[in-house]
């Protein structure tokens, strides 16, 4: 008779945490237990996420944590620190759980079993779901529960999450959890093998007492004979793991990968985009002109709508990230690109981070929460904005067109590359050399278990990216929201008083000479073309432009672009490009709109061509050209290598846990980009370009 | 007697020690390779580095510097 059975808990249970292995389905289980009704917070102090639900047991309602995965409760990683803290009730910000459900995958039972031994070391309450237990069938090696359940000395209950099979079963049983005797310490405490262990070795006579006590168990609960769960997946690495078809499969998923979030969120983007600024149109149409509704049109609509347009771009690279990390490849990817980011001091769980970073740095950045070591994380979120994100690309077709264009094709084609590379090489640099200075911590060791291949849940992976979509909207997205703002009043204020607007415009009418007409002949089709602008819609449009230009270099923003021009000078810049660069911040992309207003050829990212003449026209006070292929190229390295986007400084906010890394992130990578711009200018003007 | 980095691909062998500074040895430890545990190398990735091993039932993967670290024989 096993002799928990009778056993009931005297206390009632409210809270239980669900602790086991990576891979081991946890969160599967998770989320079969609380539905949608989960909870994502924090814990307290670290960017480790706490996820916690409700469900119902037969005896009332209790809350279900589902500790990060650990293999051990001595822990390496911030996330399995969490989980064993948790776990000994040493959390300040989390009550210690009534009872333990040690979740363990049938189909690796063994090392499962090791953190099972370490669970029953804290003397509470335990339970265990074991998981998979269809596999282990399928596999030809069924794991016998009730004898399980008699060796472990607590009730265990199979469980198919995904099927729902089993989840009342354990609800029902965390009454009868049981405090299990430790039948391995008695083993762990005689000598393993004289030859290896001796008494000046506790670790191994522990790990090792505890790994002999497993076998015994595996052996008896374990059928004898199929096939090992690893043998299987062995097979499928040989052809995605192999030097050739490996390589050229993980190529085509990847490409299918960036392709997804650079070209498909591309108009899920601009109608995230657009549906606010048509909200926002139509909140303010009741509104007169003036400065309460441009605060709400451009300031409240104009943030929420900076922050919503990266909503499509998170889901989709979550989505996708859930079904490569759901169906095992992830822990491959990492394998097959290790070798190459090592070198430099990241991870193999560096790449899909970096990867995505070329599409945008803030789901890169927020995918770099799948590498457990700080160090390697803290890395890669560090030169993640190296990357050239899409937002950079307007600016490169911008200034590329306009002062190479007469370069020929693979000229510029070859230029554009260029700039992706430097990217890349300032990124490899800088990981470099953070990873051996001291501020890094410890290089971690890697030892990553490549899990059983297995096909994806559609409901855990929607889940998961539901629950980073949201993450972000809500935490990063209000700092964003408030900087986007702050932009605008930047851009806004002071503004110019009504006679200073009224002298303008008369300096603008007396100056006004109407462009000559367009001649007929040059429109065969004239009959479908739209008619010429009247000279008076011409003359307006220019008016409103001019005066849009004057406000901006009133602003606090343009001010501000005059007092940085003797710092920006020595690079090629004028106060102008000072404005577009305060613009940047926003979003890169901006530039282009700014640049436009200030050179009063209004805002439009479309058609760029009547900038570029105003910037190929535009002249210094000494008569040179503003804007020669050496500044545009000055501007570029620019681009390239400066951290000026206020979102990505949020979300490393968010995901470093305080300002200390985004601002060293800010101001080195501004100074790297400094440096190197006034290398190329100065340097370019000494060669006599 | 030798190490599990210049185990050829496709044998397997029996792991005498684990040496390391002591959190990676006891990490190393926890994940099976205790002395007397049978492993298999199965595959170097494409560019050289991690190894691809087997060990109790499941698959792992350990870079060349970790893998020097665990004795076989």
């Amino acid at each position: 008779m096993p002799h928990f059975l009778p056993q009931t808990l005297s206390v009632p249970v409210r809270t239980i945490a669900l602790a086991g292995n990576p891979n081991a389905g946890k969160t599967s289980l998770f989320n079969a237990l609380t539905g949608l009704r989960q909870k994502v917070a924090n814990y307290a102090g670290v960017t480790v996420d706490k996820k916690t639900g409700p469900a119902r047991t037969p005896a009332g309602p209790i809350t279900v944590i589902d500790l990060p995965g650990t293999y051990s409760l001595e822990p390496v990683s911030p996330d399995e620190r969490v989980a064993a803290e948790v776990l000994r009730g040493q959390r300040t910000d989390t009550p210690a759980p009534d009872v333990i459900i040690a979740v363990i995958d049938a189909s690796n039972l063994a090392r499962n079993l090791l953190l099972f031994t370490q669970l029953a070391d804290l003397h509470r309450p335990l339970i265990v779901a074991l998981t998979m237990p269809d596999v282990a069938t399928s596999l030809g090696r069924p794991v016998d529960p009730a004898a399980l359940a008699r060796d472990l000395g607590v009730p265990v209950v199979p469980v198919v999450s995904y099927r729902g099979q089993g989840v009342s079963e354990l609800l029902s049983a965390i009454d009868r959890a049981g405090i299990p005797a430790q039948p391995w310490s008695s083993v762990a405490q005689t000598p393993v093998a004289a030859d290896t262990a001796d008494a000046a070795d506790p670790v191994l006579a522990d790990i090792a007492g505890r790994y002999q006590w497993i076998d015994r168990v595996v052996e008896h609960c374990v059928q004898p004979g199929g096939v090992s769960s690893a043998s299987v997946t062995d097979r499928v690495d040989a052809v995605l793991m192999h030097p050739v078809f490996g390589l050229g499969i993980f190529a085509a998923i990847m490409t299918g990968l960036f392709l997804t979030i650079f070209i498909v969120a591309d108009p899920l983007m601009s109608g995230c985009e657009n549906a606010v600024a048509w909200l926002g149109a139509l909140a303010t149409s009741g509104l007169s002109e003036g400065l309460f509704k441009d605060l709400i049109e451009r300031g409240v609509f104009g943030g929420v709508g900076s922050v919503v347009v990266f909503a499509p771009q998170i889901a989709l690279l979550f989505i996708l990230l859930g079904l490569l990390e759901d169906s095992g490849y992830l822990a491959r990817a990492a394998f097959l690109m290790d070798r190459l980011l090592s070198r430099v001091g990241l991870h193999g769980k560096s790449f899909i981070p970096l990867l995505s970073s070329f599409a945008c740095a803030i789901p890169g950045i927020m995918s770099a929460r799948s590498i457990q070591s700080p160090r390697d994380r803290l890395a890669t979120i560090l030169v993640a904005p190296f990357m050239s994100c899409s937002a950079r690309l307007p600016v490169y077709l911008l200034l590329v067109g306009t002062f190479f264009g007469h370069w020929s094709q693979w000229g510029r084609g070859g230029l554009m590359l260029g700039l992706y590379v430097l990217g890349i090489a300032a990124a490899a640099a800088i990981a470099w050399l953070f990873s051996r200075t001291r501020a890094a911590g410890p290089s971690a060791p890697f030892i990553l278990e490549l899990p059983r291949y297995q096909w994806p849940k559609p409901g855990n992976v929607g889940l998961q990216a539901w629950q980073y979509t949201r993450a972000f909207l809500v935490r990063a997205g209000t700092i964003i929201f408030a900087l986007s703002i702050l932009l605008w009043a930047a851009a806004t204020f002071p503004r110019p008083t009504e006679a200073e607007t009224a002298a303008r415009t008369a300096a603008f009418e007396q100056a006004w000479t109407p462009p000559a007409p367009q001649p007929a002949a040059a429109e065969p089709a004239a009959g479908k073309a739209e008619p010429p602008p009247s000279p008076e819609t011409i003359k307006a449009t220019a008016l409103e432009q001019h005066l849009a230009g004057e406000a901006l270099a009133h602003s606090a923003a343009g001010r501000f672009g005059h007092l940085v021009e003797p710092l920006i000078a020595p690079l090629g810049f004028d106060w102008k490009m000072g404005v577009g660069l305060v613009g940047a911040f926003a979003a890169r992309e901006v530039f282009v709109a700014t640049m436009g207003i200030v050179y009063r050829v209004g805002d439009s990212e479309d058609d760029t061509a009547p900038l570029s003449d105003a910037m190929t026209q535009d002249r210094r006070p000494d008569g040179s050209p503003t804007w020669t292929p050496l500044v545009a190229l000055s501007m570029l390295v620019w681009f390239v290598l400066a951290m000026q986007c206020i979102s990505t400084t949020a979300v490393v906010r968010r995901e470093t846990g305080g300002w200390t890394w985004p601002l060293i992130q800010l101001v080195s990578m501004n100074l790297i980009a400094y440096a190197a711009c006034l290398v190329i200018y100065q340097g370019g003007r000494a060669l006599g370009f | 007697m030798t190490t599990l980095d210049v185990l050829p691909l496709g044998s397997s062998a029996r792991v005498t020690a684990v040496g390391g500074e002591p959190g990676v040895r006891r990490r190393l430890l926890e994940m099976g390779l205790v002395p007397g545990t049978t492993i298999t190398a199965l595959r170097r990735a494409p560019l050289g580095d991690p190894l691809e091993l087997s060990v109790r039932g499941y698959l792992l993967s350990l870079r060349i510097e970790q893998a020097k670290l665990v004795s076989v024989e």
